[in-house]
């Protein structure tokens, strides 16, 4: 049984048909990623999943249980983390806060030190800037620093969207090599992304959503050589 | 070159105007007279060859005239400013609001000559003030000598701004008080009282006894101020936890204040219900009611965000507001004559309703506001307020339960307002739908923002600025309202952390605004 099964869900912006009936599986300790071109509705499938926006059709089911009778904050306690679009990370609270924020529903002391440390032997930079409001981080700070706070919720499964938005060539990198050892280490990955090449080499399998639609799924070094994928996404002739 | 010319003539054009709009409201005929109590004691002898009035306001203008010279010779960045150019700009600034001024004087004195009543559109306008204003002489001359007087006083703005920037003191001085501040605080006394606990005690014990001190000293009054201002500052600190601590504009805020205030008076006075409770009874019921008109103003607003927020609490306040004024709900809530000898306080017999009696009970709310505060701020509860107020979007997504937190922040909110209000009805032993306007949450609001939004100290500080001072500006009577306003503005201008910001917000405002901050060669962070 996959970990997380999404299926024939319906998501809507108030009359916008947004998703129109996606249908995805992670099966424990993948990478799966999402791919696809502005509007194509893979933010708004994560954000179906997380429960900030609610499917009118179709379930979402974790690990057997359905998530869409849950709100967002019971969902994130079931062990699902999301590394928001666009970082979200708050602007006014220091490095630390900001972690300690996204251990926010864990009582187990212990626990949150061993995991405060790991995010601080991930990214040493965190650590240097640890009494820095997160305002003033660059942007490739800023994003360590998300993907670092969803970490502190000690999560099953990672949500990413876009974490390559707005970073230099060699920050997209470091980012994508940071995800997959996060993902060695047991934690489940599903990642929406735009740059679809730098999101196929690092995951197992992907999906192509097109206006709300899967229209190809496949292993991820399958989709590299697919004919369409190429032309429509990597850029390819 | 230019560059002094345009400095020069903005400011000749914006002292100018700020001129001519003090005459026309009026305010140099009020000013003359004030100067004239405070320089003389309202003698009317002649000073100097001028009847007393007119010396006063041109003492006045002297002051006026120079600022204008000094804020046309402000400084150039290329900091080529000599004797001659601080001259040049200055003597334009001073110039252009003479030829203003002067238009002006020569404009009303013309008019008043062929005999025009200027009142009809400017009601300030009267004939007194009119001669005041050309200072007893005729139309012309008054113009031209305007344009002569802030010429002149333009031009020695001009040197005392020079003089002020290049001098030598202004180095020496600060280098003077920052020693002695070092020798100060590295003499070993100061250091052993500092880093003794005991010792600290013991001075907050003494502040603690002076403030418990000061109402048997205060005249009535001073104590009717002090006691307004702390119940600002309760009200203060309820909004603070709203829109401090959780980020959500409410403007219908008076309506628990309101909550409190009926509760109190309509269980305890004798019409329209006569039910002359006790007045400790009625301060808990006064507390929920507030929390739960809170919960109820909450719930249907919750998705609401920012200015649509803001709206729908603005209504709310105007709802509560109709309602008390209502002839309908007479029967009720006293409509709108109010309700009259509401109970005060007493304990073992002995009445508390005295104005120092309410200024402890005051401070005694004041002081277990203050506790919830810290204890809620620092708690979880804290936190998560904190992260709402951040990105709510976010908030949710690191597992805060959105929903209850801001429900929860408006009943705590909600319920020191209906502390406040309970205090207020009773200590005024009346309460009438006048004391619940718009003008309250405004005001409330504003010490928020003032004090530092966040800040304990600094709702105090805010609350204080904002019913304390324009008590101390009384003697400015009609246009303190003015002065206070001008005061807000130029406040929010030099310190827009507020007065007594939090340490944090300190801190990122001048983060965000250092340009010289650690920032590393990448893209500095993106929208977030």
């Amino acid at each position: 049984m996959p970990m997380l099964e999404v299926s024939d869900v319906h998501t809507y912006y108030g009359n916008i048909h947004a998703l129109n009936g996606i249908s995805i599986s992670v099966e424990k300790g993948e990478i799966v990623t999402l791919i696809g071109g502005n509007g194509a509705g893979k933010t708004t499938t994560l954000r179906s999943i997380v429960g900030l926006l609610k499917p009118r059709q179709g379930h979402i089911v974790l690990d057997g249980e359905d998530l869409t009778q849950y709100k967002t904050h019971e969902i994130v306690n079931k062990g699902v983390a999301m590394v928001p679009e666009g970082r979200g990370i708050f602007a006014r609270l220091t490095v630390t806060e900001n972690l300690d924020m996204g251990a926010y529903s864990r009582k187990d002391q212990k626990g949150i030190q061993q995991d405060l440390d790991r995010v601080y032997t991930i990214f040493p930079r965190l650590k240097e800037r640890r009494t820095q409001v997160g305002g003033t981080l660059s942007g490739g700070e800023q994003q360590m620093l998300a993907i670092g706070r969803a970490l502190m919720t000690h999560p099953r499964l990672m949500l990413l969207d876009e974490p390559s938005m707005g970073l230099a060539p060699l920050l997209v990198e470091s980012i994508f090599e940071t995800i997959r050892s996060i993902n060695k280490e047991g934690t489940t990955v599903l990642l929406v992304e735009q740059n679809a090449l730098m999101a196929l080499s690092i995951a197992d399998r992907g999906y192509v959503v097109q206006t709300g639609r899967i229209v190809l799924q496949d292993k991820a070094a399958a989709l590299r050589k697919n004919e369409m994928v190429r032309k429509a996404y990597l850029g390819e002739e | 070159m230019t560059r002094h010319i345009r400095n020069g003539i903005n400011a000749g054009i914006i002292f100018g105007i700020v001129t001519i709009f003090l005459f026309m409201i009026g305010f140099t005929t009020t000013i003359s007279d004030l100067l004239g109590q405070l320089l003389r004691n309202g003698s009317s002898i002649a000073v100097m060859g001028f009847t007393p009035g007119i010396f006063d306001l041109l003492v006045f203008l002297f002051f006026i005239g120079m600022w204008a010279g000094i804020s046309g010779a402000k400084k150039t960045p290329d900091k080529i400013d000599t004797w001659g150019t601080v001259l040049l700009s200055s003597g334009i600034a001073g110039l252009l609001h003479g030829i203003l001024v002067g238009g002006l004087a020569l404009l009303v004195g013309s008019l008043l000559q062929a005999g025009v009543t200027m009142t009809v559109y400017f009601a300030q306008l009267l004939p007194d003030a009119i001669h005041l204003f050309l200072i007893g002489l005729n139309a012309t001359s008054a113009g031209s000598f305007y344009v002569i007087f802030f010429l002149i006083t333009g031009l020695i703005g001009g040197v005392v701004a020079r003089t002020i920037r290049y001098g030598s003191w202004r180095q020496n001085l600060t280098a003077w008080s920052k020693n002695k501040w070092q020798a100060f605080t590295a003499w070993p006394q100061y250091q052993r009282i500092r880093h003794n606990k005991l010792n600290l005690f013991v001075v907050y014990g003494l502040l603690i006894l002076i403030v418990f001190l000061l109402p048997q000293v205060l005249g009535q009054y001073w104590n009717y101020t002090v006691g307004t201002v702390g119940i600002y500052v309760l009200l203060g600190l309820g909004l603070n936890i709203v829109v401090g601590l959780a980020g959500m504009l409410d403007l219908g805020y008076v309506a628990f204040f309101a909550i409190g205030a009926y509760t109190v008076a309509l269980l305890t006075a004798p019409a329209p219900h006569h039910l002359m409770w006790n007045f400790w009874v009625t301060v808990p019921i006064g507390i929920l009611l507030a929390a739960f008109a809170g919960i109820v103003l909450g719930i249907p607003v919750l998705r609401l965000r920012g200015d649509y927020l803001a709206i729908v609490t603005l209504g709310f306040g105007q709802i509560i507001a109709v309602l008390l004024h209502s002839d309908e709900l007479t029967a009720f809530t006293g409509g709108p004559r109010g309700v009259a000898a509401v109970g005060g306080p007493s304990l073992f017999g002995i009445s508390l309703g005295t104005p120092e009696g309410f200024v402890y009970l005051i401070l005694l709310a004041v002081i277990l506001v203050i506790f919830v505060t810290i204890r809620l701020r620092n708690s979880r509860v804290g936190r998560a307020w904190e992260a709402i107020r951040e990105d709510e979007t976010v908030a949710r997504a690191m597992g805060i339960n959105t929903w209850s937190h801001k429900l929860l922040a408006f009943a705590i909110g909600a319920s020191f307002a209906g502390l406040g209000g309970v205090i207020f009805a009773s200590r005024n032993q009346f309460t009438g739908p006048e004391d619940y306007n718009l003008m309250v949450s405004f005001n409330v609001l504003a010490s928020v923002i003032v004090g530092g939004m966040g800040s304990i100290p600094g709702v105090i500080g805010g609350a204080f600025t904002l019913k304390g001072l324009p008590e101390v500006l009384r003697e400015l009577e009609n246009y303190r309202v003015l002065a206070f306003g001008a005061l807000l503005v130029v406040m929010m201008l030099i310190r827009p952390e507020g007065l007594l910001p939090t340490s944090r917000r300190k801190m990122e405002i001048k983060e965000l605004h250092d340009p010289d901050g650690k920032e590393a060669g990448e893209t500095p962070g993106g929208k977030s």
